[in-house]
């Protein structure tokens, strides 16, 4: 490779890099603009914007909403993520195939058309929009995340311990409570934290199924209709610092724990 | 290892005695417990209906049923039923869709934008995912690709808004041009397909650069070096080694975006204009309004998602075929 070539290369790296972070910064910078119009320059700076939405009773009751319904929804995806997992990893049956394809399906469908099916499959089922419908339509959407993350870690699990407890007496039950469960915590810690950043951001099926009560993308989204000012960047970077460092820390978190065992 | 040593002690499993004073050793000989288990795991065959169970119920009735649901009031005359009426079977909705050039163009227009913005998201992001397989050091690849993980977490609103700024009339790029003294006057960049663009692979670019970030490690550098010994030029040893062995990522990041960037709502709402209206915003619209349009909602959904279905399926047959073509 000659030393052009490698040159260029780092420049389109640090240019996709300034396109990714530029955008963001200059929205957080904008919330520190003293003034109610969106725009450059900045020519004065106050915090009043961000002391503002801790001030803000709509802003911190969509927050609120939309971490309840992360959690919830969280803990739904886990639990039947994890259960697919284990009975779709290392088996041999009849119909597997099908239940892979169908379980990875939600994934696959584009939002606009997720967020229209589960609207209507709500209706058929009687769930009121709201809060119970988002936390069902989050944990549905997020399940094939789950079952991949853990089915990729059960793979790794050696075999001989589980046939050891059961040796020592252990019925299936408990050896998976207590070998391969533990073993599974890693993927399933990464895995939530991926379900609560995907869910606390989703705006497409939060806002088809949400009853008037908005979450915080869709505070967000409403407030944009109606004009741009720096109090919807104080919102958005307050959203942006949360999600970044949930991130970081969980991307931390699971490389320390795949590190141990 | 904790698991390791949790299993070394692990006298609980062990059943009856009842001195065991662990909460397993307590679990295992507790009568009912023992019954239960001994019923469930009587045969392989009940032990394994019962673990498949929950996960067959689930994926029919939550990951299969909307579909079908959607399917079934696609066909319908009125949904929800009005007292009194009866629901017919009707392929009214579908034909709806080719009647009015206010349905079909938002739907090629869609179709078109997804083709162009996965191509740009290809050529934009392949150099980078190739910079950072061949060029980096394993030790500070992990933190340059992190990096560029972060802001991805973010949501797809927040990062529309942010774009809404960098390309605004009073916005970042209009400002530098303005102080470069290339422009008068700012250029409207919003509300067009290109600031809509420019959001959608913002949106994007992660689902393609993973895919060929992992395809561009697996390749060994021996390869390349072979190549260049028997005389290859660096663009011969891209075109004719990196880039077919690579085929399986180009065609795994191209078949995600196209798939994503066809569903976006929110995106083009915010960042397109009157004349970049997208399918999407279509099928909200029936949606919104009075429920009695909602058959005709969920055919243009069904429309929607066999399209690019279809598309995405010969699409991977094609860079299959292509693979396979360069191997001979």
């Amino acid at each position: 490779m000659t030393r052009g070539n490698r040159i260029l290369l780092s420049c389109t790296y640090w240019a996709f890099v300034a396109y990714v972070f530029v955008p963001l910064v200059l929205m957080v910078l904008m919330g520190f603009k003293d003034s109610k119009f969106i725009g450059f320059p900045i020519r004065s700076y106050t915090l009043e914007w961000y002391m503002g939405i801790f001030e803000n009773a709509e802003v911190i009751s969509a927050f609120a909403y939309s971490v309840a319904i992360a959690v919830l929804s969280t803990l739904i995806s886990v639990f039947v993520g994890t259960w697919i997992a284990v009975l779709l990893e290392g088996r041999k049956f009849w119909g597997r195939a099908a239940i892979f394809g169908l379980t990875v399906l939600p994934a696959l469908i584009p939002g606009i058309i997720s967020a229209i099916a589960f609207r209507i499959y709500a209706r058929y089922l009687g769930i009121e929009p709201g809060m119970g419908a988002i936390v069902w339509s989050h944990a549905v959407h997020n399940v094939p995340f789950v079952v991949l993350v853990v089915m990729a870690r059960l793979s790794t699990l050696p075999k001989s311990q589980i046939e050891a407890a059961r040796d020592l007496g252990a019925d299936p039950l408990i050896a998976f409570l207590r070998i391969t469960l533990p073993y599974l915590i890693p993927a399933i810690m990464g895995a939530s934290i991926f379900c609560l950043l995907l869910s606390f951001d989703d705006f497409v099926r939060s806002f088809f199924l949400g009853g008037y009560e908005p979450t915080l993308p869709v505070l967000i989204f409403a407030k944009l209709k109606s004009g741009m000012s720096p109090e919807i960047n104080a919102i958005a970077t307050a959203a942006l610092v949360l999600t970044a460092v949930v991130g970081v820390w969980a991307e931390r978190f699971t490389r320390r724990m795949n590190k141990e065992s | 290892m904790t698991y390791d040593a949790s299993a070394r002690e692990d006298r609980g499993a062990v059943p009856a005695t009842g001195s065991d004073r662990t909460f397993w050793g307590r679990l295992a000989s507790w009568a009912p417990y023992r019954a239960l288990v001994q019923l469930a795991t009587a045969t392989p065959r009940r032990q394994f209906l019962i673990l498949a169970a929950l996960p067959v119920l689930w994926v029919l009735t939550q990951h299969l049923g909307p579909m079908l649901q959607m399917l079934r009031v696609s066909l319908t005359d009125a949904y929800p039923v009005a007292a009194g009426t009866e629901q017919h079977f009707t392929f009214d909705n579908y034909l709806r869709f080719f009647g009015d050039r206010l349905f079909w163009m938002p739907f090629f227009r869609t179709l078109g934008f997804a083709f162009v913005f996965t191509l740009c998201t290809l050529v934009l992001t392949y150099p980078v995912a190739y910079f950072l397989a061949r060029h980096v050091s394993p030790k500070n690849r992990m933190l340059l690709l992190l990096m560029l993980l972060i802001p991805f977490w973010v949501g797809e609103i927040v990062r529309t808004y942010a774009i809404m700024i960098l390309l605004g009339n009073t916005g970042a790029v209009n400002l530098a041009l303005k102080w470069l003294g290339l422009i008068d006057r700012p250029i409207p960049f919003m509300y067009t397909s290109f600031s809509m663009g420019v959001g959608i692979v913002y949106l994007t670019a992660l689902y393609m650069l993973l895919p060929l970030y992992s395809a561009l490690e697996k390749l060994p550098k021996s390869l390349n070096e072979a190549a260049a010994d028997l005389g290859a030029g660096a663009w011969t040893r891209f075109r004719r080694v990196t880039l077919p062995l690579t085929i399986e990522g180009i065609s795994s990041g191209c078949t995600l975006v196209f798939l994503i960037s066809t569903g976006f709502y929110a995106t083009p709402v915010l960042l397109g204009g009157p004349s970049t209206t997208v399918f999407a915003e279509t099928i909200a619209g029936f949606f919104h309004v009075a429920g009695d349009e909602w058959p005709t909602g969920a055919a243009f959904a069904v429309i929607m998602f066999l399209a690019a279905l279809i598309l995405t399926t010969l699409f991977q047959k094609f860079m299959t075929g292509l693979r396979k073509g360069e191997r001979k």
